[in-house]
């Protein structure tokens, strides 16, 4: 091979590695995370300025033909350490606009703008970033220990890029395949339930664009100290772009597809105008090389949106199943007779005196119509309270005012001796207070088993730091909630679907799904929403004697219900609301006496 | 003092641009419920409509007028073929967003690999200048303000007292239910669509004109404007977007008298940011066609 | 039971049938095989628990909800899954359980969406025609239809669709969100008027005992299937029906007969 080859190829491999980091980065965020975060390459331009202010020698040294800020002249590696300290310090004000309430497109446009306004800043301001000239002549890294020029330097910066790649790959996956990962995953696919399931959006959100910017800023530190340049114009928006379409192709909610990406977008578009001849007017050629980009992600998107390399369905079950030497060994934990013994989490709160729960005077609007209107209700512990009301009646709003779904207009509701009526979502789900949602709310792209296992509460491995903690830290943690999860899903008939999309099962499925999810979070105060529509009465019936069962160990349960029969067997007390009122309570037959319960419902 | 009437009179002119496009884009979101990024890509793409026309002689008021039709074709073209099918299959709204993002790079690019990169300016002239109180403008900008308060007139009273704008506002608020009212609703969103591209188109033209010179990706700050006009309004809101885009028109030439013409748009940008933060769903706070 | 079918003066209805209809959403189909029959001026309820798919049963007729497999018959011609406003035009008068009006626009923009259909010339009269049913609505005709109370909302939504004279209505739980008294009302007063000018009425409803006494037939739904199916008379004479529909009052003794 040539020279020249050898140099180009370990160029590639420079290249290579920058857009891969880069790409890893935001296929954390988009990828597994859902967030679409617009802004990205702003990471990476803050990290490649770092490096670059970092390695230089003060703006008075060199005739002050630039000017920046710093120029500490910093021997390598604390330029690059530095790129990605700032890249991920640059993601803390953009929780700001991701944070709890601001999702989806909106959050999107905001970041998109965010990203468009700093472009804007370090395009004019000259006295910090040089304005558009940028800066140049940075220090390569170890300059003068290795001369730059030799091809000795060019493969060993290459092989330290792809190093540094290959680290990251196996440290996101790491986190990717745990218990922190899963609760990224479910906030991807839901994340108003992956909220009422105790799942911190803010913090979810935060690390993941605090560790895609650190990725990003390693990316840009690692690009400026080879080409000792750091030009604003190669950080506008429309980078943004072909980093996603880099990972949209490659295949989201998996690394590698980022990575495959990477070398086929970014690194592959690249080269490819380099072996094109300079056809037609000067800037055709990049022009039509972003044309393709646009067609890229927009025939992609249509004919193959999972991209080349799909989310991979994660066999946690089978694998269980595996390590335990086979199937029967499982299975035979759990008697498929019994109710599941699912104890609530803290235990003992039976026997603490008092209801579990009050609400004073609660009010709730939705939708501009007062939906709840004056509530006062006491939930005695250990009871399994039946809900009813005609349609519109108010149910599903109080439900949501108890979990924090929906804000309360004034009225207090107090949980536990606690005041909770401000509390966020999240955190009344870990004190124990779970519900569920009347429409299908199950995490699609996490099988079965994995959906339950997203709602267990205090996981070793669903910390940003257990999860760095691998596998051994949290592994047998696990294997006892496969097994809990595994008990329920023979309970439910569903122990073969365990590891299926969840999204791929019936509607009847789901439904399970979601009862079975948040009995595995060991409410102590479980809130469900219609649970029974669309079961088959049979198991309808055998749902209601498990709930009883847990009752009867001590959770307490709230349960709408339309079905009239299913209150008369297993509800005591029932609770009548009608217009965002409480009508009546008293046990079915006490109701049946009321005549103004019976008008405005049983009759109804 | 004399310098900050006069950056107000720059900012209406600014204000009536932003108003045409804001209201276009506000509308067409409302009816569509498409986040049509590629919008941007769309009024340039009708401004070098209008420049080829100009080129042959023409008056680029007469090109404004072919500008506006084929922003409406286009417009039309996008959504029809590109976003709503991706819409029947049940593509996220944020994919949707990022198919449009791949549509404002081929449109922006396929003009740049056409016409090169070098900006280009209408052949017209700026007429002469009139002074109102301290205000001195254009003969020019006074027919892009004219314009522009003729399309809010003429949009309000096609919303409000025809048929076929109030279904337009019933198709934005449920599509179903304008279905059951015998409703084609298939026909409203085309007609929706050649509307609100036309205003695009136009929006391109006046931009243009206001600019002095433009070229291929010269409406991408512009298309930040839209945005934080829009979302002050609330999306889908056509009466929150022409307030929007009066307050963020003013707003950043007002400031770029005060800081420096260079961060003009930065303030727009934090209106838009905090708005966002604070209020996702604009003042006016719903999100269909009131 | 008020006013028997063929009571009515001119028969200006049609009939609307099913044959072995099957739908649903996502090729899942939710309502099985179901074979029903409305004749006009006939009163036909649909009782059943939650998710039995009784919205699902009427949202498939009038074009809403994809029809899987089976037939969809209006006065005697196939119209399975023909398109919603194809419906309207061929005057079928649907009116959904919620998203029933134009919440941003006034309560006389509703109507004349309502109206959407006719000629320019005949939408007053007609919005007066139907302010004569409904006069409360005359007092709030610049009103947003999104302030309305829920009794308010649902008399414009069916005055919405009162305005076209359908030939058949289609309502979908109209007394849901309404005050018992309202509800009884507005059951008793107008939707059995509805048949009276001699149009086909199908109604799904919760109240089941409420909507009995208006109905001339009634279909009772379970898990998408047609469970059972009488008149009024037949159906309270079932102790099955009055267990399972009517809160299974007999069981533990009735207090209030």
């Amino acid at each position: 091979m040539s020279q020249s080859t050898l140099f180009y190829l370990a160029n590639l491999l420079v290249y290579g590695g920058v857009d891969a980091i880069a790409c890893l980065g935001l296929s954390m965020q988009f990828g597994i995370s859902g967030v679409s975060n617009f802004g990205y390459i702003i990471f990476q331009a803050a990290g490649a300025y770092t490096a670059a202010i970092l390695a230089l020698p003060p703006d008075t040294a060199n005739g002050g033909f630039q000017t920046y800020i710093g120029g500490l002249g910093l021997p390598f590696p604390i330029p690059w350490i530095g790129a990605a300290v700032v890249g991920g310090l640059v993601a803390l004000p953009f929780t700001l606009l991701v944070g709890r309430r601001l999702t989806g497109q909106v959050a999107a446009i905001g970041l998109l703008v965010t990203a468009v306004m700093a472009n804007l800043l370090i395009n004019n301001f000259v006295p910090l970033f040089n304005g558009a000239a940028g800066l140049s002549v940075v220090p390569q890294p170890l300059h003068n220990v290795v001369n730059p020029q030799s091809q000795t330097y060019q493969w060993a910066y290459g092989l330290v890029a792809a190093g540094i790649t290959i680290a990251i790959y196996f440290l996101f996956r790491r986190l990717t395949e745990s218990p922190y990962g899963r609760s990224l995953r479910a906030m991807r696919d839901n994340s108003p339930v992956a909220d009422a399931l105790g799942k911190d959006l803010l913090s979810l959100r935060t690390s993941v664009l605090v560790l895609g910017g650190m990725a990003a800023g390693l990316s840009g530190g690692i690009l400026v100290g080879f080409i000792t340049l750091w030009s604003p114009g190669a950080w506008g928006y429309a980078e943004t772009i072909v980093l996603f379409a880099a990972v949209i192709i490659g295949g989201t909610g998996n690394h590698k597809g980022a990575i495959l990406g990477a070398v086929l977008v970014p690194l592959g578009f690249e080269e490819a105008t380099r072996f094109i001849p300079a056809i037609g007017a000067p800037g055709l050629i990049p022009a039509l090389q972003w044309v393709a980009i646009g067609l890229l992600i927009v025939t992609f998107l249509w004919f193959r949106p999972q991209g080349i390399i799909p989310e991979p369905r994660r066999r946690i079950f089978a694998k269980a199943l595996a390590a335990r030497g086979g199937g029967p060994v499982l299975r035979a934990t759990a008697p498929s007779t019994s109710s599941p013994r699912i104890s609530p989490s803290a235990a003992e709160p039976a026997n603490q005196p008092g209801p579990i729960l009050t609400t004073e005077a609660l009010e709730v609007n939705f939708g501009g119509v007062q939906a709840v209107d004056g509530v006062s209700i006491q939930l005695e512990r250990s009871r399994l309270t039946g809900l009813i009301g005609p349609n519109g009646a108010g149910k599903s709003t109080l439900l949501s005012a108890l979990a924090g779904t929906a804000t309360a207009a004034s009225g207090k509701i107090l949980y536990q001796g606690q005041d909770v009526t401000t509390e966020h979502t999240f955190l009344r789900a870990r004190a124990g207070l779970v519900r569920t949602f009347q429409l299908a709310s199950e995490f699609k792209r996490l099988t079965v088993v994995e959906n339950l296992l997203a709602a267990v509460p205090d996981q070793r491995g669903d910390t940003f730091r257990g999860a760095l903690r691998g596998r051994r830290f949290w592994g047998k943690e696990e294997g006892t909630a496969i097994e809990r999860a595994a008990e329920l899903m023979e309970q439910f008939g569903l122990i073969d679907y365990a590891d299926t999309f969840a999204g791929n099962l019936s509607g009847g499925q789901r439904r399970l799904v979601e009862i079975m999810r948040a009995l595995m979070a060991q409410p102590q105060l479980l809130l469900l929403d219609e649970p029974m529509a669309g079961i088959h009465p049979t198991l309808a019936r055998k749902i209601g004697k498990s709930l009883q069962a847990l009752c009867a160990e001590g959770m307490t349960i709230l349960l709408v219900e339309h079905e009239l029969a299913f209150m008369d067997e297993f509800c005591e007390p029932v609770i009548v609301m009608a217009e965002g009122r409480v009508l009546a309570e008293g046990t079915m037959a006490e109701l049946r006496g009321q005549p103004e319960v019976v008008e405005a419902y049983l009759v109804g | 003092m004399s310098l900050f009437i006069a950056s107000i009179g720059f900012g209406i002119v600014t204000a009536s641009v932003l108003a045409i496009a804001s209201v276009g884009f506000t509308v067409q979101f409302g009816v569509t419920d498409v986040l049509n990024l590629a919008y941007a890509s769309v009024m340039i793409a009708c401004a070098y409509i209008a420049y080829l026309v100009n080129q042959t002689g023409q008056s680029v008021w007469l090109a404004m007028v072919v500008a506006a039709i084929a922003g409406g074709v286009i417009s039309l073209v996008i959504n029809k073929y590109i976003y709503a099918p991706f819409q029947r299959r049940g593509t996220s709204p944020t994919a949707v967003v990022i198919v449009s993002l791949g549509v404002l790079l081929i449109i922006e690019f396929t003009i740049q690999a056409m016409e090169g990169a070098a900006n280009v300016s209408y052949t017209m002239s700026q007429g002469a200048t009139y002074t109102l109180g301290g205000l001195t403008l254009t003969g020019v900008q006074l027919v892009i303000i004219g314009l522009s308060l003729a399309f809010m007139v003429g949009l309000h009273l096609l919303l409000r007292y025809t048929r076929f704008g109030k279904a337009m506002r019933a198709t934005a608020a449920d599509r179903t239910l304008a279905r059951n009212c015998g409703i084609r609703t298939d026909r409203v969103i085309t007609l929706a669509c050649l509307i609100t591209g036309a205003l695009c188109g136009v929006a391109g033209t006046v931009f243009a004109i206001n600019s002095g010179s433009f070229g291929a990706t010269s409406a991408d700050l512009f298309l930040v404007l839209i945005l934080a006009a829009v979302f002050l309004g609330g999306p889908g809101q056509p009466y929150g977007a022409m307030l929007g885009a009066l307050v963020i028109g003013v707003a950043t030439e007002v400031s770029a008298v005060f800081i420096t013409s260079d961060y003009k748009y930065v303030s727009a940008f934090v209106i838009l940011l905090v708005i966002l933060a604070v209020r996702p769903r604009g003042i006016f706070n719903a999100g269909t066609i009131g | 039971m008020s006013g028997e079918p063929g009571a009515a003066p001119a028969l200006r209805g049609a009939a609307l049938e099913t044959e072995l209809l099957s739908a649903g959403y996502a090729g899942r189909p939710v309502v099985q095989e179901l074979s029903i029959r409305v004749s006009p001026g006939e009163v036909v309820s649909v009782v059943g628990p939650n998710g039995s798919g009784k919205s699902t049963l009427l949202k498939s007729l009038v074009g809403v909800v994809q029809v899987l497999s089976g037939k969809v018959i209006w006065d005697g011609a196939e119209v399975t899954n023909w398109t919603p406003d194809a419906a309207a035009r061929a005057g079928v008068g649907y009116v959904p359980q919620v998203d029933d009006v134009f919440a941003p626009l006034t309560v006389r923009e509703n109507l004349e969406m309502g109206g959407y259909l006719l000629p320019r010339r005949a939408v007053p009269e007609r919005i007066t025609h139907v302010l004569e049913v409904f006069p409360q609505l005359g007092r709030m005709l610049t009103r947003k239809a999104g302030r309305l109370s829920g009794g308010e909302r649902k008399m414009l939504a069916m005055g919405r669709v009162l305005i076209l004279e359908p030939r058949a209505f289609i309502l979908d739980e109209p007394t849901a969100n309404l005050a018992p008294a309202l509800a009884l009302s507005l059951l008793d007063e107008h939707v059995r008027q509805l048949s009276a000018t001699g149009a086909s009425v199908l109604i799904v409803e919760q109240r089941a005992r409420a909507v009995l006494a208006i109905s001339d037939r009634t279909y009772v739904l379970t898990g998408g299937r047609c469970q059972m199916e009488g008149t009024p008379a037949e159906l309270t004479a079932s102790p099955d029906f009055v267990d399972t529909f009517l809160g299974g009052r007999r069981r533990t003794g009735d207090p209030q007969e």
